[in-house]
């Protein structure tokens, strides 16, 4: 399938290896990219939260720009991209008068204006299940040994479910169905569905941290050899901000984080310079011999 | 039916924390409030549980099943039992446990009671004349107003569970209430107490609250009408507040996030020094892309027009999030002024009541 993809702002700054995985699995799992490039940030609930309209505005141009391409999909790979995209979408799609007053808008400074018939789907979603899943198990090939993986959700690609509502928001169960079908053994614990801390990571650096620690904690506790999430947001507080919880708690986790599309990639058979671990701040290295033994 | 339950039983005398399995016959209407009380009638009158009005509007029996926190009064248990599922019954989270099902709102009430839950319309003595204001400018805080204060969302909340403090999400969506009340009028004192530092800007969005709340209240999108609200009216001083707008300067110049300046730019440059240390090890790793050249989006002069464009049609603040409710909300909204019908509301159960009931 071809689809409309919006790549995100972290994708392209300091999470290139999302974005160089997602494009290297992609055309395996018979996904082919029309990569937008007159796009923008998506906000990430921060311009919804400092000028709402603002945000309403710029996410209905990217979905303008998306169903330019022809595509019935605008592919994410990010939590916070998704539900940003979806919230404004569902929004323009149930409500005529704001479709049109932002297409008039749009139309005005040039952009394309929006008709509403784009959907937007992350990544997991288009491979947890159907043709793309079917297509996982086969590219999968190289496997995964078993490896213990914990899947983190995290929080804006479950709730609020009604905007998002691919799966049941409290008992999830995508990401351990990409994890068995690429070979590994998914690690169950509670915080799996919780919250990194990222948004806040910044301006409330202790209150992040406290909600960081828990899924590093459990999943380090139930055993598993790394954890994998579908958001670069949460890669970055769990991979980056987790050198941070040493000071805090004396626990060196050294817990590795990988995106979904590496973890794939890994069973795939990636290249080196695909999955770039080594632009990972906790060393991968444990996986990599691990798989490689 | 029969209905299986697993309740934990705390007992304070003992200090003793036990999970207890019941099972009653109870009729298909049953509700979980309905088994509870069949419990304590025929089996065990010592189980502890708040309720009062049983039909979603007191708000006194939250408490958590299999996690998830319910009002007792709402949940069905049918479905459950057909499932063959055995339930645990649990208190609500972030609250410390009194007895059994019952937790001590003490802290609750004191968060409610800090933002200042009452009218301050600017007046002690009214006109004579009465004010009568548009159903539409009532409908901006519509989904506010209906919260019952449970606890639910609450119960959830992750940023509350790192930091207790936190005025947390049913509180700020009560200030909310009045800050968007078109007849109050300290609004800018509302919003300065709001922005502390256990205010606003501490909400993680994780969105536990939007889900739990049996009213459809949406505390979360009330709390980012407060944030927007804030630096409408030049309030929002806070951090949380300076990262937001540094997203909005960030899409007005490059159009894509500077990322690397959001540390500065939030936090101060004497902070950000402090951070050399991290911000170091990072880039190690490519994790600080440098800023020079800028990651320029394409066509970057059309988000510019836009920013211009929508700030001359003044919907900022809460009322670009207000406009979308219609859409996004759980709840319907009454559209015509003066209409005194009330919207309906999502209805507990699955089954309609006949139309001659």
């Amino acid at each position: 399938m071809r689809v409309a993809y919006y790549k995100g702002c972290l994708a392209s700054l300091s999470a290139k290896e999302l974005d160089t995985s997602t494009q290297a699995l992609a055309p395996q799992l018979g996904i082919e990219l029309d990569e937008l490039e007159s796009v923008t940030c998506c906000g990430a609930g921060d311009i919804h939260e400092a000028e709402p309209d603002y945000y309403l505005h710029l996410n209905a141009r990217i979905l303008a720009y998306a169903e330019q391409t022809g595509a019935d999909t605008l592919m994410t790979i990010c939590n916070v991209c998704t539900l940003n995209l979806r919230q404004a979408n569902w929004q323009l799609k149930n409500d005529p008068d704001l479709l049109a007053r932002v297409s008039t808008n749009l139309r005005s400074v040039g952009a394309p204006p929006y008709e509403g018939s784009v959907e937007v789907k992350h990544l997991l979603w288009l491979i947890a299940e159907g043709d793309g899943y079917e297509r996982l198990k086969e590219v999968a090939h190289k496997g995964l040994k078993g490896l213990k993986v914990a899947p983190f959700y995290g929080c804006q690609i479950l709730r609020p479910s009604k905007i998002l509502g691919f799966e049941n928001p409290d008992q999830p169960w995508s990401l351990e169905a990409i994890i068995e079908a690429c070979g590994g053994e998914p690690i169950d614990y509670p915080a799996k569905i919780k919250c990194c801390g990222f948004p806040i990571i910044q301006a409330r650096e202790d209150v992040a941290l406290g909600e960081l620690i828990q899924p590093i904690e459990q999943a380090s506790e139930a055993g598993a050899d790394a954890i994998v999430t579908p958001c670069p947001l949460c890669h970055l507080s769990l991979d980056a901000w987790q050198l941070k919880l040493r000071a805090t708690t004396g626990q060196d986790y050294q817990m590795p984080i990988l995106h979904l599309s590496q973890l794939i990639g890994v069973a795939a058979g990636l290249e080196a310079s695909e999955l770039q671990f080594k632009r990972h701040v906790v060393s991968v290295a444990p996986v990599v011999e691990k798989l490689e033994a | 039916m029969n209905v299986a339950l697993k309740i934990w039983r705390y007992d304070p005398v003992t200090d003793e924390r036990v999970l207890r399995e019941y099972e009653v016959d109870a009729p298909e209407w049953a509700c979980l409030l309905d088994v509870l009380d069949l419990i304590k009638d025929k089996h065990d009158g010592t189980l502890a549980y708040r309720k009062s009005c049983r039909m979603m509007i007191c708000g006194s029996c939250g408490m958590r099943m299999d996690g998830r926190a319910v009002l007792a009064c709402k949940e069905r248990m049918k479905p459950i039992v057909d499932a063959g599922h055995v339930p645990v019954i649990a208190p609500m989270g972030n609250m410390p446990v009194r007895k059994d099902l019952v937790v001590d709102m003490v802290p609750f009430w004191n968060k409610i009671r800090a933002v200042k839950p009452w009218l301050d319309p600017g007046y002690d003595e009214a006109d004579e004349k009465e004010r009568i204001i548009s159903q539409q400018k009532m409908n901006a805080i519509h989904k506010e107003a209906l919260c019952i204060m449970c606890g639910c969302c609450v119960s959830e909340c992750n940023s509350m569970e790192s930091d207790p403090e936190f005025l947390g999400p049913a509180a700020l969506a009560k200030g909310f209430r009045f800050v968007g009340d078109p007849r109050d009028q300290a609004d800018i004192e509302r919003l300065n107490t709001l922005n502390g530092e256990h205010g606003v800007w501490d909400c993680t969005r994780c969105y536990f609250c939007n889900e739990r709340c049996p009213k459809g209240v949406d505390p979360r999108d009330a709390i980012a009408k407060l944030g927007a609200e804030s630096v409408k009216q030049d309030v929002g001083h806070d951090m949380g507040a300076k990262h937001a707008e540094w997203f909005v300067k960030s899409a007005r110049t490059t159009g894509w996030l500077r990322e690397t300046e959001l540390v500065p730019k939030t936090q101060g440059i004497a902070a950000a020094i402090k951070q050399t240390g991290f911000a170091l090890k990072l880039a190690k790793h490519g994790k600080v892309p440098p800023p020079f050249p800028p990651h320029v989006a394409k066509d970057v002069n059309e988000a510019r027009d836009l920013y211009d464009l929508v700030k001359q049609q003044g919907r900022d603040g809460a009322a670009g999030i207000v406009q979308g409710e219609h859409a996004l909300g759980q709840i319907e909204f009454i559209e015509e002024a003066g209409e005194r019908e009330h919207a309906q509301e999502g209805q507990p159960g699955a089954e309609t009541p006949p139309a001659d009931a």
